[in-house]
């Protein structure tokens, strides 16, 4: 989603003084003149006045406000946007159903729609899903989420 | 001595020595495949050097981006893709000289030269830094605003492209290093009642979003078919190069110095240094018409300013803490984590860990030539790698990596935010280095700012009143001067044109 420059400008322009607003229910520093909101209004104000800049200079700029950038179109946009959803399922299903499964069928279905032969992908999500597992897992402790899969594991050995 | 032998004795432990040759395979894969970046890298191996101590995570670093710097001349000569952006200056002159039969001669040059450029690169770090902490012990904080500003400065004003909207970057950083607790007062800023929140945003997970995802997305909307690397056999590898280091030795020297200082520039590291190296090259040529056509001169002095961008970029960063190139704005990150706060106080407190991280950028520059060139040799297969495999398995890693800094969702979140946040940006033409430049000085510029301020009841006149401080001030409002009249130039001629 492609912003036209006075668009992308606002935008920030906007964005500078909403962030402006929220420090004014900052309290003062005892004592002092300047408290926690000097800072944080000095980047304010800057990016308010980038954003001005970034509008003027490109208000005679050609072209629609907002445009699908041109690399996004068909294949390439859904190849895009699995990234991010598969971001997304692994934060939804992975603490409920364990890391292994979530992690090994992401990775299968990634591969697989990225041109990789369905045994292969299968073969790349078991295998890298564990060796991240053992990796992350058991060398440098991280708690990966155990889910329902490996209290099954656990029941059936 | 003392401290020196205790710094051997520190890096000849076998974990060290095994943890920089995986590290070495790892900086060299992703090095060699075009789309993985260093930093990249980097930022994929903090969440490992996580759980180690100070020295092998330190080492895992120095030699993985050693390694990725030099091999992404590879895919440059065999594909005209640089493996990173380091590479990127002189990628199509390295392929003209693959293509003229020269594959052999422009890999060996590429290698020798990136890892003499990098020793020097290495000295220099060695020499100045602790001569430059020792100035820097009577600093207050007067002189840490000055520089801290004087860094981020110049890193958005050396960016190339729109220099507004790397200023506008930075500042949303520098916004966004306000999350948290505030560092004078202590109250809570931007936080509406998040825990998470209270911590601030944190620094790994953002830079791996940052850098990491919003790569991966970009790559994941190309097209994806397989690469075809030049087919030439690489035959005896160092045959040709002692009589380019014969011919070209001024233009080794000109690019290692001139890497060395780019990198010590903080925002500038090896890909500026390498553009400016070649530029550099052609300008002082005594036959620039050849550039462009094969010709290895550009190479020979680029190949070795990359390297030796990447030694000179840790002097800033270990001595005041402020990062000299992206990579090492994450290294400032993990020194943080492993209680080695960047600065004049690291060279006093654990002063063998300074000399342990020299010597390890030595034995680094040195292992490149038996990894490099085990590296050439097996590149063609290397390159055929599919995308299908790389791109789930590095989203994973980054998922995995995020979760490991948090052990939380909360840093896949950012992960993801930024990724996006990143992505967007780049399309926009606005560059994310500073946005993580920001981040990571932000509460040092605001530390030193306010109390500051408060030291001055208000004033800015102390601010120039020290010597130091003083200089450094004028420097950098005389930069500032110059870039935002230079600006105002350029706006007023823009609108001249524009106006019938």
């Amino acid at each position: 989603m492609r912003f036209h420059p006075l668009l992308l400008g606002s935008f920030f322009i906007a964005l500078g003084l909403v962030y402006y607003a929220l420090t004014l229910s900052f309290p003062a520093m005892p004592g002092q003149r300047f408290g926690p909101e000097l800072f944080p209004r000095i980047m304010a104000t800057g990016i308010v006045l980038c954003g001005a800049l970034i509008a003027w200079k490109g208000r005679r700029q050609p072209g629609p406000w907002l445009e699908r950038s041109p690399a996004l179109r068909g294949r390439a946009l859904v190849s895009f946007l699995l990234l991010p959803a598969a971001v997304g399922l692994y934060l939804w299903a992975a603490d409920v159903v364990g890391f292994l499964p979530v992690a090994a069928f992401v990775v299968a279905a990634l591969a697989w729609w990225f041109g990789e032969r369905l045994w292969r992908a299968a073969l790349l999500g078991v295998l890298g899903a564990m060796l991240v597992q053992w990796f992350f897992g058991q060398l440098m402790r991280v708690p990966l989420p155990r889910g329902v899969f490996m209290q099954w594991v656990e029941a059936l050995f | 001595m003392e401290v020196f032998l205790k710094a051997l004795a520190l890096v000849a432990d076998p974990q060290v020595m095994l943890v920089m040759v995986l590290s070495a395979i790892f900086g060299l894969f992703v090095g060699a495949i075009p789309g993985l970046t260093a930093t990249m890298a980097t930022a994929l191996l903090v969440p490992v050097t996580f759980f180690m101590p100070p020295v092998p995570a330190l080492a895992a670093i120095v030699t993985a981006t050693a390694m990725a710097i030099f091999a992404g001349d590879i895919p440059g000569a065999m594909l005209r893709m640089p493996g990173t952006p380091a590479s990127a200056a002189y990628a199509d002159e390295s392929y003209q000289m693959a293509r003229r039969g020269q594959l052999t001669l422009n890999l060996g040059v590429n290698l020798v030269f990136s890892v003499a450029g990098g020793l020097v690169g290495v000295a220099f770090l060695i020499l100045a830094a602790p001569h430059l902490a020792e100035a820097a012990l009577n600093f207050s904080s007067f002189e840490y605003f000055w520089l801290a500003l004087l860094g981020l400065s110049s890193a958005t004003l050396i960016a190339t492209g729109d220099r507004t909207k790397a200023f506008l970057s930075m500042l949303i950083g520098l916004g966004l290093g306000c999350v948290g607790i505030d560092p004078m007062a202590g109250h809570p800023r931007f936080t509406y009642g998040q825990v998470d929140l209270m911590a601030g945003i944190s620094m790994i997970p953002t830079m791996i979003g940052a850098f990491a995802l919003s790569e991966l997305l970009r790559t994941s909307a190309e097209t994806s078919a397989p690469l075809a690397p030049i087919g030439e056999k690489i035959g005896q590898l160092f045959r040709g190069v002692g009589e380019v280091a014969r011919k070209y030795w001024v233009n080794f020297l000109r690019g290692s110095l001139l890497g060395t200082a780019i990198g010590a520039l903080p925002g500038a590291g090896a890909d500026i240094a390498a553009w400016m190296a070649y530029a550099t090259a052609r300008r002082f040529s005594r036959e620039p018409e050849k550039f462009g056509t094969g010709h290895v001169e550009g190479v020979t002095e680029s190949t070795a300013a990359n390297n030796a961008a990447l030694g000179g970029a840790w002097i800033p960063a270990l001595v005041f803490g402020i990062p000299g190139d992206s990579i090492t704005a994450i290294v400032i990150g993990v020194l943080y984590m492993k209680g080695m706060n960047p600065g004049p106080s690291v060279f006093l407190q654990n002063p063998q860990f300074i000399d342990a991280v020299f010597i390890v950028f030595v034995l680094a520059n040195l292992m490149m030539l038996p990894f490099g060139y085990l590296a050439i040799r097996g590149a063609q297969q290397l390159l055929r790698v599919p995308r299908g495999m790389l791109i789930p398995m590095i989203l994973l890693f980054c998922t995995v990596g995020s979760f490991a800094m948090t052990n939380s969702a909360y840093g896949i979140v950012l992960m993801l935010i930024f990724g996006l946040v990143g992505w967007w940006f780049e399309d926009h033409g606005i560059p994310v280095a500073p946005l993580i430049l920001g981040l990571v000085l932000g509460e040092l510029l605001e530390q030193s700012f306010m109390s500051s301020l408060i030291k001055a009841d208000g004033s800015l006149l102390p601010f120039f009143s020290r010597p130091i401080a003083g200089v450094l001030g004028v420097i950098t409002l005389t930069v500032w001067g110059v870039v935002l009249l230079g600006g105002l130039r350029n706006l007023l001629q823009t609108e001249r044109a524009a106006t019938p």
